[in-house]
């Protein structure tokens, strides 16, 4: 694509969008429609937009207004560790 | 019922080249589940020693086809999964995949507002989805697609785009080209800017519904110029469709 990223770690960034199946998977719902509020700035929106960094160990996902951490995800062959502490909240819709 | 989460395994029907770097695929599924456009489904590839690798393909099939989905895909150099579809997979192979997934970046031919479509490179991918949905629903909302490729070659879907459009009085479909451009071209010849989506939006109207999908920095310049020029940001969704899709 013509659209070229100031540096090589927002080339590869994507958004929470292509992490849709682990996120349901964590959570048991889908995900991506539901709004979290980012702890640093505020900002409230759809999980769906979140940015997301897939190429490490695990998953950072960022706030699109602020940049700061707001998920980060590890999974191990027997479990997920899932930091969360970048935001004030996470709506987990149940029915 | 299938749980949308649940590993199936689907055999290749059929494999179809798009452009140099770019491939569809059909997938025969046993347990299909209709999607709503701009889902995705996640492909896993076990290789003999155990190891996996896992990627998200956004869906290009309407979900009026039963038992079966397209899946689009570019080749990215070095990508593990994308290159194991290229190079290795023929028909009547057989691959893991779980879906439909997803449920922000959707679209449904319910929602019946003007839709301004935003495409760079493969990033056509889910809105091919919407706009071949839209066909087959019978939808007549105004539709604009906007298609960003590099060069006429690496336009995916082009002659059916033509056709849709041709049989269609309400779809509008305008390329731009931002490397080269064939003699007599009459689309755009430059990035999507500003003064281009004044231009795509204008005959649509304020309440028009905004998917936009491409690289980042398409993504989100389109979607600060549309802010920018009046269109409120719940109007717009977004997703990035970067070459990590591997």
């Amino acid at each position: 694509m013509d659209y070229p990223s100031e540096d090589f770690n927002r080339e590869l960034m994507l958004d929470a969008n292509a992490i849709a199946g682990l996120l349901h998977e964590i959570f048991g719902v889908e995900m991506t429609a539901a709004p979290a509020k980012c702890a640093n700035c505020g900002n409230e929106a759809e999980i769906g937009t979140l940015l997301a960094f897939t190429h490490g160990p695990g998953v950072v996902l960022r706030c699109s207004a602020c940049e700061n951490i707001v998920v980060r995800i590890v999974r191990t062959p027997d479990a997920f560790y899932l930091d969360a502490r970048g935001a004030d909240y996470l709506k987990i819709q149940i029915g | 019922m299938q749980n949308t989460l649940d590993w199936q395994i689907a055999s290749v029907k059929d494999i179809k080249i798009e452009t140099a770097r770019v491939k569809s695929f059909t997938l025969t599924l046993a347990n299909w589940t209709p999607h709503r456009t701009g889902q995705h489904y996640d492909i896993r590839l076990t290789a003999e020693d155990g190891y996996q690798a896992q990627r998200s393909y956004s869906i290009a099939s309407e979900p009026e086809r039963v038992g079966e989905i397209d899946i689009t895909a570019e080749r990215i150099n070095d990508g593990e999964v994308s290159t194991y579809l290229h190079d290795v997979l023929i028909k009547g192979d057989r691959v893991e995949v779980r879906g439909p997934i997803g449920g922000y970046f959707v679209w449904e031919a319910s929602m019946s507002q003007p839709l301004l479509l935003i495409a760079g490179g493969s990033g056509v991918v889910p809105l091919m989805s919407m706009i071949r949905h839209r066909a087959a629903a019978g939808a007549k909302n105004p539709t604009t697609l906007l298609y960003s490729s590099r060069d006429f070659e690496e336009i995916i879907y082009h002659n059916e785009l033509d056709k849709l459009q041709a049989a269609n009085g309400n779809l509008l479909i305008s390329h731009t080209l931002t490397r080269s451009q064939p003699a007599g071209w009459k689309g755009y010849a430059r990035r999507i800017d500003e003064s281009m989506l004044q231009e795509v939006v204008h005959p649509l109207g304020r309440s028009v519904q905004v998917f936009i999908c491409g690289p980042t920095l398409l993504v989100e310049s389109a979607a600060n110029a549309l802010v920018h020029g009046g269109i409120m940001p719940n109007q717009i969704r977004t997703e990035r469709f970067g070459p990590s899709g591997g």
